[in-house]
């Protein structure tokens, strides 16, 4: 019997080292993880090989996370990807404000402790 | 251009590059925090242990001022937005302050204490105004407090005024009769920067006393022999004694 294939998760945050610890956290969570820095980057992925979740955060290198989350809205096949946002700005921020663009969660990157991103990857793919 | 005009463009954009700042700050400081909460999960010596906790609670602390700071300069920039108060038990959100500033005041060695009271009171207040608050008084207790000490966090009701004051009181230091009397003179004036002690910038009780002003509330001082109390003033809620 194949083992079940580990959920791939694209991670979009322009800080390398938060990116690292973030992507090291993850897998040894047990899923997949692409990086990409910025929004073009995290399009061309996803081209690629849709993820089964995103994790974004807010205030990137050139376009914010907003104009990405327009352009995943647009096109059918990637409306329906749950995107976590993890983002410094998690207070200025309404969940029910963002859920029409695919958010299912807000993290705030101030007061996340490790294990909240796995959990929230969890939460959102079960 | 008078000087009054020229002094507020000062001010705004005083503030401005003030907020620009604390935006900037916050992602470094996110970062270090998580670095040292990656480490501290790791196999380290308790020493090392101790170490990462220390710079995982400065963060906090830093990344609290920075959240003040955001905070603070949305309502400078919109003067007269409307907050949602609400009816709010001080005791028990004195009793949330106190467990989540524990692990910051057992690593200095001290504690903080919620004093209890046998009726609650309800004051009207904005919940996240009054936490910031009442998180910013705690956080200056604990650096004027001495070593083994308890910094207390009293709520009293002001009968005559109608209003709740909560307090925080350290024991540490008496503050001298000039510093008093200068402390006095700018809470009159408030919200403005407040020289609360020596070593302070007065930038927390400058938050403080706009955050306090925006809930229509005042903030204020009293001095002791041992050590002062730092206390914010609402107006009490009438919700109880309609029950």
């Amino acid at each position: 019997m194949s083992a079940e294939p580990r959920l791939s998760v694209l991670l979009v945050e322009d800080d390398p080292w938060l990116a690292e610890l973030e992507a090291d956290i993850l897998v040894s969570a047990g899923y997949r993880v692409e990086h990409a820095p910025h929004a073009p980057s995290a399009i061309a992925k996803i081209d690629q090989s849709q993820p089964d979740v995103i994790v974004l955060d807010v205030l990137l290198t050139g376009s914010t996370a907003f104009a990405l989350l327009h352009e995943l809205q647009s096109y059918g096949d990637t409306k329906g990807v749950p995107i976590i946002l993890c983002t410094n700005m998690a207070e200025t921020l309404r969940l029910d404000d963002l859920a029409p663009y695919g958010v299912r969660r807000i993290i705030d990157k101030t007061t996340m402790q490790p294990d909240d991103l796995p959990a929230a990857i969890k939460g959102v793919t079960v | 251009m008078n000087t009054g005009a020229k002094g507020s463009e000062m001010n705004a954009q005083g503030v401005t590059s003030l907020t620009a700042a604390a935006h900037e700050l916050k992602s470094p400081l996110a970062l270090v925090r998580q670095l040292a909460l990656r480490l501290d999960a790791g196999d380290v010596s308790d020493q090392q242990r101790r170490l990462l906790r220390q710079i995982t609670l400065t963060s906090e602390r830093a990344l609290r001022l920075t959240s003040d700071l955001t905070r603070s300069a949305r309502l400078n920039d919109m003067p007269d937005a409307l907050f949602e108060l609400e009816p709010i038990n001080p005791e028990q959100l004195c009793r949330d302050i106190a467990d989540e500033l524990a692990p910051l005041f057992e690593a200095h060695g001290r504690s903080l204490k919620v004093s209890p009271r046998t009726h609650p009171l309800l004051l009207v207040a904005n919940r996240d105004l009054l936490r910031r608050i009442l998180m910013n008084f705690s956080d200056n207790a604990l650096y004027y407090s001495e070593p083994g000490t308890a910094v207390h966090m009293q709520i009293k009701a002001l009968k005559k005024s109608g209003t709740i004051r909560v307090g925080i009181r350290d024991f540490g230091p008496a503050l001298s009769s000039d510093m008093w009397r200068g402390l006095q003179k700018k809470l009159k004036h408030s919200p403005q920067a407040v020289h609360a002690r020596p070593q302070s910038s007065g930038l927390g009780l400058y938050i403080a006393g706009q955050f306090a002003e925006a809930m229509q509330g005042t903030i204020g001082a009293t001095r002791h022999r041992d050590g002062a109390t730092f206390y914010v003033e609402l107006q009490a809620s009438r919700q109880l004694s309609l029950l």
